[in-house]
């Protein structure tokens, strides 16, 4: 059997595609967007960590207690500034996250072992200044009970006396799982990477036939209809591919490039994963391209079958989703489920698990099963006299 | 050569051809003349093996077109009633593909497509991509690549349908230059002088049956008129459909 039109049409696609400013427009978008957000989540949580721990302090009446400040100064991530002339208006119009106020008579209420006045303001209703506040206000209690402390020591008293309790808080939502959550969606940019960059392909080798009128010469060619339906789908598939690893290309590159180690995140991009990650998702990128064809030879246009390929990428976001509720488990049943299974497997495969071989391969045949249908779907419709003649 | 025998096809419950027979010899060309919606167009589509027809059969040569549609598209050219071109490829990437497909060697597809290029005078558009061409421009890449694999049978669908007089008198050349060498060329049209010009045999349809057949002075005697004009208002008229 001679099998090169295959590869002169999938060739002849391929170059087509290549000249089509739009699709070259899509490409790049459709590989950006999800890095870049990735990127941008997980640097603002990096960034709000690094903020609480590199902190600003605007300091009135420094000069009231040069102790206090020499201490505040000594400690890691604290720049001690002047702060604003009225520190209650600069805190409540978001000019000054938070003051501290060091009052008058400190030095000698200090000098006389009494409490010594030091004011913090701060706004409790805004959300992103609290893990500064928050640092602060331990910093000065830190000081307050170093000192306390001392003081006792030259009183002959040992400083434990002094404390009833031992304190120590776990914070349970921290960044790490937030970064986490974060995580959880580059299996699902992957997989609508090997959707979008696919289907100008998809829809322009099909519809786009029909909309041009060029379906009918085409046809004259004695070529089997399976032939060519196998050459178009083989050039949307190259295509999806490379969207799929440039996408994750570019993640891997994002996510080095960021602090991840600080957020205590274990989730890992490096070559091994890199490699599981596109083994995993290639089925989705061979399936993808086969379903959108079969779709895309119902309408009559390019424009047509882009709405219809809408709803199909809302289809494939929806595990997406619903994974940042309900974490997906990797169970054995999900193996079969197109999508779904290959889901499981990229979040295993980003924690760190070995994924299961048994599972990827039922994954990867369900896929190709799929492929099979809908590219033998596309090869009758192709055959159909309403398709061919109707317009 | 093409023999049509009995051709039948019906879309719903109605037929759009019903019982159209012809036979096209080779150094002969034979004109299919027919008003709008005569049944044509389905004709020819169901010799170039896209459409099946209900009952009849169809022979390219010695190829059965409805048992071998794929074989018989071998031995055809065809200018088919749509013949959109790729807006981002360029002429000769046009003839390329399509003599690709059709299996022609590579170093003869070159050698066939220079020779096109000159006969069809594509040569100022050869490497300009397809997109902005005129109407004219993109029947003459079309008719190019159908004949791109050197075909014995050429079957054109009202290829001057639209065009200017520059683009029909290229055309025409092309279907003279084709009759020169012994092919057998279909031509459909319902432009009288179009026909009259080319053809050397006539098939007048309509209604979707063959209503005469003959040269154009045997079609004119046949009506009892003195020009091929009246002949075709009296045999493809409603009046024809009393008879």
């Amino acid at each position: 059997m001679n099998l090169s039109a295959i590869r002169i049409i999938a060739q002849k696609e391929l170059t087509d595609s290549s000249r089509d400013r739009r699709a070259m427009y899509a490409l790049v978008f459709s590989t950006l967007v999800g890095p870049l957000l990735i990127g941008f989540m997980l640097n603002q949580i990096a960034g709000q960590e690094k903020a609480a721990h590199e902190i600003k302090v605007p300091v009135v009446g420094a000069q009231y207690s040069p102790l206090l400040i020499n201490w505040l100064k000594q400690q890691p991530g604290v720049e001690v500034v002047t702060g604003p002339a009225d520190p209650e208006a600069a805190v409540r119009d978001r000019k000054s996250d938070f003051v501290v106020v060091v009052e008058k008579d400190f030095a000698e209420k200090f000098r006389d072992t009494r409490p010594a006045p030091v004011q913090l303001y701060s706004d409790s209703t805004r959300q992103n200044t609290r893990a500064k506040v928050r640092r602060i206000r331990s910093l000065l209690n830190r000081f307050n009970s170093e000192i306390a402390g001392l003081r006792l020591i030259a009183r002959g008293v040992s400083p434990s006396i002094a404390s009833a309790l031992k304190l120590e808080e776990v914070e349970v939502s921290n960044a790490a799982q937030r970064a986490a959550t974060i995580f959880n969606i580059i299996p699902m940019f992957l997989i609508l990477a090997a959707f979008s960059t696919g289907m100008q392909i998809a829809t322009d080798s099909t519809a786009g036939e029909r909309e041009r009128g060029s379906l009918e010469p085409l046809l004259l060619n004695p070529v089997p209809r399976w032939q060519l339906v196998t050459g178009k789908w083989l050039a949307a598939t190259l295509a999806a591919l490379a969207g799929m690893v440039i996408t994750l290309v570019i993640t891997a590159k994002v996510l080095s490039s960021l602090p991840l180690e600080d957020l205590g995140v274990r989730y890992h991009l490096g070559q091994h994963e890199i490699l599981l990650l596109v083994l995993t998702i290639a089925p989705i990128a061979m399936m993808a391209p086969a379903i959108q064809m079969y779709l895309a030879c119902f309408a009559k246009s390019f424009k047509e079958a882009q709405s219809y390929m809408g709803f199909l990428v809302f289809a494939v976001t929806i595990p997406g989703v619903l994974s940042s509720f309900y974490p997906i488990n990797n169970q054995p049943w999900l193996h079969p489920i197109p999508i779904l299974g290959q889901y499981a497997a990229s979040m295993d495969i980003l924690a760190g698990k070995p994924p299961s071989m048994v599972g990827m391969i039922v994954s990867a045949a369900a896929s190709v099963a799929m492929v099979g249908l809908f590219l033998g779907l596309a090869t009758k419709l192709l055959s159909a006299e309403k398709i061919i003649f109707g317009r | 050569m093409i023999q049509a025998e009995n051709l039948r096809k019906s879309f719903g419950t109605v037929y759009a051809v019903n019982g159209v027979s012809f036979t096209a010899p080779d150094g002969v060309v034979t004109g299919l003349l027919g008003p709008n919606g005569a049944g044509k167009t389905t004709s020819l589509r169901m010799v170039y093996g896209l459409m099946r027809p209900d009952s009849g059969t169809i022979r390219v040569d010695d190829c059965d077109v409805v048992a071998d549609p794929v074989g018989a598209q071998r031995k055809l050219g065809v200018l088919s009633d749509m013949s959109g071109l790729y807006p981002r490829l360029t002429s000769r990437e046009h003839i390329r593909y399509f003599g690709q497909l059709q299996g022609v060697p590579a170093d003869e597809l070159e050698k066939r497509m220079e020779k096109l290029i000159e006969i069809i005078d594509l040569k100022s558009i050869a490497d300009r991509r397809a997109g902005g061409f005129s109407h004219g421009e993109r029947t003459k890449v079309a008719l190019a690549r159908a004949l791109v694999h050197n075909p014995q049978n050429i079957l054109l669908d009202e290829p001057t349908n639209g065009l200017d007089v520059m683009s029909t008198r290229a055309v025409r050349e092309v279907i003279r230059h084709l009759k020169s060498e012994n092919r057998c060329v279909v031509f459909s049209s319902h432009v009288m002088q179009e026909v009259s010009a080319l053809c050397d045999r006539i098939v007048v349809i309509a209604r979707g049956r063959v209503v005469a057949e003959g040269s154009a002075g045997e079609l004119i005697e046949l009506s009892g008129k003195t020009t091929l004009e009246d002949a075709f208002v009296v045999l493809a008229g409603p009046q024809g459909e009393a008879e």
